[in-house]
């Protein structure tokens, strides 16, 4: 991996919740990672590792306290402002008052993009991300599934370079999961996107990702980054893959050992 | 996948209109019926329970003095609910955005909401004087809190997550409150405004009560006095009619406003 490729740098993050109080929590120390561009990578490990932390870092929803992080060169701010970064949270957080079409298009309306502009990228997405025949619909109808889709198509409404995920499917059941993941890969196939999802599944990290960086709590550190080679296309097919199940043990062995430490 | 059916609301909204309508209808028919019936049987006299009949008679024999009493108490309790709601709606936007101003007069706005309107109504009336305006500002009074809590309850309700939406999008502060707190905020704006529709009828009457020479809370005290018991009945019947088309009004207005919240919605 060579500087130029990567999109994402981090170095010597680290973050102290309440530094200034009696208490403090450290939940991320002297993180270091780089993140090519186009790339999936998943944070994962167990509750209080930080990998939620370290996403909203990235999305400039959390400062740190050290260190610094660069998207595309620019401050996670920076990134931020020119609506390079695509967020999608556990909950869809659809806005209910607007049917699935505005609720995909607000961050373009919030950026002053006129109407006809807006729609044409909304229905784009909304082909993309399968929910056709359904933009005129209230958010309240649709299956928590399909609420999530729409968070994703909105979350990519203002072609982001780099789309964060945190824990996107882990409320929804594992049928509905497997589906989503398959999209998920699909869109980071299709859009070239650079992903980064966070998420409790060791599983669901092998099986989309190109790189997997486990993270141990206590506080929040990287113990260790390997790469996942499984052919693309990935599909539900690439878990009969032996070395799927190679990954999965070497993933979950590293999790275990973050386990042992606390 | 198949399109919901987004005609599909809910069992007491969505039949028919005869369905909906014969219900109450029915019942009002069985009511009169048994009233006067009872009425009828047992001799009560018109003083303690007028029949239907009676109260009728009162309105048709002489109808324009109680429609002119009806409108000049349906104005006050319009202006009063308006102002009012307005009003509140102002003061509740400022106690969700600074917590030193909700902080600091909002257990005072507690205590004066729990002073009866009894209590209030004269003192309004020494200072607005013997006009409308007087029973404009103590309809204005009563409408007042119910809006001012409830516009803050919903602009303070808003998701966190949808706020970090709004956040990554890079928002202005003018866009997160008209294109999300404020939205958020109108099914608590409606359950102030209902809540209004009733107190802002009864503030009309019990201003009339304190002080006045027209309005339907005038046109009771006087039949009191008289015992012209089917002309108090026709009054009261008059100010149930006046609430009931507002609060239909209002609920009207509801739908049209905010049709996707979900208490519309609920199968009851």
């Amino acid at each position: 991996m060579n500087a130029a490729s990567s999109l994402v740098n981090i170095s010597g993050l680290s973050l102290i919740y309440g530094a200034k109080q009696e208490a403090p929590v450290q939940a991320l120390s002297d993180i270091d990672l780089a993140i090519d561009e186009g790339s999936f990578v998943s944070l994962i490990g167990p509750s209080g590792c930080g990998k939620s932390t370290l996403l909203r870092v990235l999305g400039d929803l959390l400062p740190p306290t050290d260190g610094t992080v660069s998207i595309g060169g620019k401050r996670p701010l920076d990134a931020r402002l020119d609506r390079q970064i695509g967020f999608v949270f556990q909950e869809p957080a659809l806005l209910e008052w607007r049917n699935i079409l505005d609720n995909i298009a607000l961050p373009l309306e919030l950026r002053g993009v006129s109407r006809a502009e807006r729609d044409s990228k909304a229905m784009d997405l909304i082909s993309l991300v399968g929910l056709d025949g359904f933009e005129r619909v209230w958010p309240r109808q649709l299956s928590g599934g399909m609420r999530q889709r729409a968070a994703i198509a909105r979350a990519l409404s203002t072609d982001p370079r780099i789309l964060l995920l945190d824990e996107p499917f882990g409320a929804l059941d594992q049928i509905t999961r497997d589906r989503l993941n398959m999209e998920l890969a699909r869109i980071h196939e299709i859009t070239g996107i650079t992903v980064v999802l966070v998420t409790h599944s060791i599983r669901e990290a092998v099986l989309l990702s190109d790189r997997i960086v486990v993270m141990t709590p206590r506080p929040g550190r990287i113990s260790k980054i390997f790469d996942v080679d499984l052919d693309r296309p990935r599909s539900l097919r690439s878990r009969a893959d032996e070395r799927f199940d190679a990954y999965v043990r070497l993933g979950s062995d590293e999790l275990e050992k973050g386990y042992a430490d606390a | 996948m198949r399109m919901p059916d987004t005609t599909n609301r809910s069992a007491l909204n969505d039949d028919g209109l005869f369905a909906q309508a014969f219900p109450p209808v029915a019942m009002f028919v069985i009511m009169i019926a048994a009233w006067q019936t009872v009425i009828s049987a047992f001799a009560i006299p018109v003083y303690v329970l007028p029949s239907p009949g009676d109260i009728w008679l009162a309105i048709v024999n002489n109808p324009g003095p109680l429609f002119r009493h009806s409108g000049i108490t349906l104005f006050e309790a319009v202006a009063g609910f308006v102002i009012g709601s307005m009003m509140g709606a102002v003061l509740g936007t400022l106690f969700a955005y600074s917590k030193f101003v909700a902080r600091g007069l909002l257990p005072y706005v507690i205590a004066a909401n729990t002073i009866p309107v009894v209590a209030v109504a004269p003192i309004i009336i020494i200072w607005f004087g013997h006009g409308l305006s007087s029973k404009v500002a103590v309809t204005a009074f009563l409408s007042f809190f119910p809006l001012a809590l409830n516009m803050m309850k919903g602009l303070l309700s808003y998701d966190r997550t949808i706020m970090d939406v709004f956040h990554i999008a890079a928002a202005t502060g003018p866009q997160r409150f008209f294109k999300m707190r404020l939205p958020n905020a109108l099914p608590y704006v409606f359950v102030g405004l209902k809540l209004n529709v009733t107190f802002s009828v009864i503030g009309a009457i019990v201003a009339e009560f304190v002080q006045a020479d027209k309005g339907l809370g005038f046109v009771i005290m006087t039949s009191y006095r008289t015992l012209n018991m089917p002309r108090l009945w026709a009054a009261m019947l008059m100010s149930a009619l006046i609430g009931m088309a507002f609060f239909a009004i209002i609920s009207m207005l509801e739908r049209l406003i905010v049709p996707w919240h979900s208490s519309l919605h609920d199968n009851r």
